[in-house]
């Protein structure tokens, strides 16, 4: 889950990340009244997660009152690479001579924690780590081990930082490495960090991804997974507890394991057009199916619905008895084939025939396909 | 002979007397696997398919001399317990729990690593040697009875069935087939599982089933072409996977170009592996490797 900017910012000055002071506002009479916390000029920056919000024109500047009251307006009004802006964030705006990188993350490959520090910050940082991938120091860290104090500052000192300057970024990496830990995160990242005339450092942008799989143990976070999704059927499928992701498409395509799911979307993206992504995990019920069925179903426009589901340690033989449910209740009349196979396959098989499925009992994802073609072109043949 | 798992390897089942861990016991004992005890704490003294429950894998392993464990426990007390079943000095733990925190995974990784056990998962549909025994959900109606001579390991659990059916409706049958788990920091990386697989005579190919996202196939190259001698066949799946919305920079920096469908398969095909579009033409290339 990310935070929002002005969540992670929060998280990383607790920790004694110097963040320049900000303001939340939600209207344009809010904004200007940060003026009471925050010195001119200000950078008004959009609050929505999405990455590159400069570029879409999600973060302007401002000098006077007036001029805060007309922008914080002009961006409360819009949408920045199509998500609604409701708030945004009011914060001094320093001035540069030099902007570095920071950054934490899980590294897969290492199976620990990469500590990242770059000597050129910004948005071209990602280019810079293709093209030179010098430029970007860093040293892994393998829980429960933490990031020690000396080893900050020579990774600082590794990236050509001296004196004074050294020091003080060496801590700004082991205050994020704490909050990377104490809040479970993925990413833990400054871009940039900026060094100003006076040789100050700000922390002028927050990124924090948290663990979902973590949050269990986190209240103290600010907030909850599911009002970050925009989509009102992706909220919906957060709350039954699967993953679904919205698509263009016309074909519904319900599966259990998400590898199935994605090679499924393969398949049918080769004669078909999948009208979402849906993915039960390993927790099917009678109900759960019979929730997810009516989800992928509420989809307008819908002409074939694909199911693909096995049992190992899915009860698929109760997920069926909740499948046909959901399509007896909505009277579905477009061609809906089944493929599920595993433990108590047979009983599956025989509850879906009789509620109108067509039962596809091949091992291959490409036959539920071919059989649903077929539906498609001559709907009335079983 | 097999890779990790044979009729013979005494096993302990974690979290036994849950839903899920009673419903899997009975498919593993019944698939001939020789579970020999269960481990709830609380519930030392108690039955499940007539297997004794214990309250300490300490107890467990004592009474039973259990060598082997599989784990049903949930995500929140997984790292507590793999803890626990190392100090007892249980060496090969299947994680099948989903949602394990990623920062738990790194700490009983480096722990593994420490004192030279194999762990597998989180999120590990498990270990089936065909024919023999099955630690974890694998379904074992889904193959042949008898092994052949295909090794197959999965990131997806259910794909891993779905290329075991595969490879039987075209004849051949695999050999073990392993999940290792669909998260982005794995228990064990994918060339420690090749390792174990070359050096198993029973096993002449191996069947890699991928998936967008990690490095781990992009790692299993890079084995593959310094010392791997068995024909591999991968499959990456994802390639119509829409991409998450994305911010940050961090993530992009540690994969270094690498998790895209495209830098696995380039990195997969470039190391001789044969790259099979669907799960489907993993049984077409089995089929003429082997003959």
């Amino acid at each position: 889950m990310r935070l929002h900017e002005h969540e992670a910012a929060r998280l990383f000055q607790q920790a004694g990340v110097p963040v320049p002071p900000f303001v939340v506002a939600r209207t344009a009479d809010e904004a200007v009244a940060a003026l009471s916390r925050v010195e001119l000029p200000v950078a008004i920056k959009a609050q929505v997660l999405v990455g590159a919000r400069g570029k879409a024109g999600g973060i302007v500047f401002a000098s006077t009152p007036e001029e805060i009251r007309e922008k914080a307006n002009t961006l409360l009004r819009s949408s920045v690479r199509g998500l609604a802006v409701d708030a945004v964030m009011v914060a001094r705006k320093v001035p540069i001579v030099r902007e570095l990188y920071a950054g934490v993350a899980v590294d897969p490959a290492a199976g620990g924690i990469a500590v990242i520090l770059g000597t050129a910050g910004g948005i071209a940082v990602e280019e810079t780590a293709k093209e030179r991938p010098e430029a970007l120091y860093r040293r892994i860290v393998v829980p429960p081990e933490e990031l020690r104090g000396h080893q900050a500052r020579a990774l600082a000192k590794e990236a050509g930082l001296h004196g004074e300057l050294m020091v003080r970024v060496g801590d700004i990496l082991t205050n994020l490495f704490r909050v990377f830990r104490k809040t479970d995160a993925m990413i833990a990242e400054i871009n940039p960090l900026i060094v100003t005339p006076d040789d100050a450092l700000w922390a002028v942008d927050a990124v924090l991804e948290v663990d979902d799989s973590a949050l269990f143990r986190h209240p103290e976070l600010p907030t909850d997974p599911l009002a970050r999704m925009e989509h009102p059927l992706e909220r919906e499928a957060g709350k039954i507890g699967v993953s679904y992701v919205d698509l263009d498409g016309d074909i519904g395509i319900i599966c259990s394991g998400a590898g199935l799911g994605m090679a499924t979307m393969d398949i049918v993206g080769e004669r078909l057009r999948p009208a979402n992504f849906l993915e039960t995990g390993g927790g099917i019920t009678e109900e759960l199916m019979y929730r997810v069925t009516h989800l992928v179903l509420r989809k307008p426009g819908l002409r074939g619905l694909l199911i693909n589901l096995y049992g190992g340690i899915n009860p698929i033989h109760e997920g069926a008895k909740g499948v046909v449910r959901a399509l007896r209740e909505k009277d579905v009349k477009i061609p809906v084939v089944a493929k599920a196979l595993g433990n108590r396959q047979e009983e599956t098989w025989a509850t879906l025939a009789e509620g109108g499925v067509t039962v596809v009992t091949d091992i291959t994802t490409e036959a539920a396909v071919a059989a649903l073609c077929a539906r498609l072109e001559s709907p009335r043949s079983p | 002979m097999s890779i990790l798992l044979d009729k013979n390897t005494r096993v302990l089942v974690q979290g036994i007397t849950g839903r899920i861990g009673r419903a899997q016991t009975k498919w593993m004992v019944e698939y001939g696997t020789r579970i020999v005890a269960g481990v709830t704490p609380g519930k030392g003294g108690e039955t499940v398919e007539g297997v004794p429950v214990f309250d300490s894998v300490q107890d467990a392993v004592k009474a039973t001399g259990a060598e082997d464990s599989v784990f049903f426990v949930p995500a929140r007390g997984v790292k507590d317990t793999v803890f626990e079943t190392l100090e007892a000095g249980i060496r090969l733990i299947v994680v099948v729990t989903e949602h394990v925190p990623v920062h738990d995974t790194m700490e009983m990784k480096a722990e593994a690593k420490k004192v030279g056990a194999t762990l597998l998962g989180p999120t590990t549909p498990g270990i089936l040697t065909v024919g023999e025994a099955k630690m974890g959900i694998i379904p074992g109606n889904l193959f042949p009875k008898v092994a052949g001579r295909a090794g197959v390991i999965s990131r997806s659990g259910t794909l891993s069935y779905e290329v075991g059916g595969i490879l039987a409706k075209v004849g051949l049958a695999p050999s073990t087939v392993v999940g290792m788990g669909a998260d982005s920091v794995v228990l064990t990386d994918l060339p420690d599982l090749l390792r174990l697989f070359a050096a198993d005579p029973r096993t002449d190919l191996v069947a890699i089933v991928g998936e967008v996202g990690g490095v781990q196939e992009e790692l299993a190259a890079e084995y593959i072409v310094k010392e791997f001698r068995k024909p591999v066949i991968a499959y990456v799946a994802g390639r119509c996977t829409p991409e998450g919305k994305r911010m940050g920079h961090a993530g992009a920096i540690v994969q270094r170009g690498m998790g895209s469908v495209e830098s696995k398969v380039k990195a997969l095909a470039k190391a001789g592996v044969h790259i099979a579009r669907t799960p489907a033409e993993i049984g077409d290339i089995a089929r003429s490797l082997l003959g």
